[in-house]
């Protein structure tokens, strides 16, 4: 049957929101533990690393997506879109930390390299799309 | 890679969507297929024999 957006797309955009909307709130529960009780030592450790679970569930659930994709197209577009913002990513966190080691900018936080990564697919993915529209 | 989809689908009087649905594919990947910017695995393209009920290389043409 014809199914546009398909089923697999339509579960990878629910359980990647889901996972995006828990991060988003498990991030904003720990900024403000970490603000009202300043833990510190091994407490720290736990609570600091709690709201990159989800961001792991994320990319879980497009490596999920990969595999339950049936219509072949569809997951070699998926896989490219991957595979241009993971080399985006990784070109523009180089330079930056180049730029930060002779030029002295500013220091780019790692935790946004998820994000970033999303917004490099997500533009890929697009212009994918495009070109066998 | 070069094929006959279109010539196929015209004389079944199919649409792009009509052969999505029968392959349960998208209608992109449909057109990918049909225009040569996407070349289908194996299994795919024995499902288009098969729905044509022609072999493979008829409908797949080899590039010079």
């Amino acid at each position: 049957m014809l199914c546009e957006p398909n089923i697999a797309i339509r579960r990878y955009n629910r359980r990647f929101l889901s996972s995006m909307l828990i991060y988003a709130a498990v991030l904003l529960t720990v900024v403000w533990i970490f603000k009202h009780w300043h833990p510190t030592g091994l407490a720290a450790y736990p609570l600091a690393i709690l709201p990159a679970l989800p961001i792991v569930v994320g990319i879980a659930v497009a490596g999920l997506y990969l595999v339950e994709e049936k219509d072949e197209f569809q997951r070699a577009i998926f896989f490219q879109s991957m595979v241009w913002g993971i080399g985006a990513t990784l070109v523009f966190t180089t330079v930056w930390g180049f730029l930060e080691l002779f030029a002295g900018v500013q220091h780019f936080q790692t935790y946004l390299a998820f994000p970033l990564f999303c917004a490099f697919a997500g533009i890929a993915s697009y212009v994918l799309k495009a070109r066998y529209r | 890679m070069r094929n006959r989809l279109r010539v196929l689908r015209a004389e079944r009087g199919w649409s792009q969507a009509d052969l999505a649905e029968r392959l349960e594919v998208s209608r992109q990947s449909v057109n990918a297929i049909e225009t040569g910017k996407f070349d289908p695995s194996l299994p795919l393209a024995f499902r288009l024999a098969r729905l044509f009920e022609a072999p493979i290389e008829s409908i797949f043409l080899e590039e010079d």
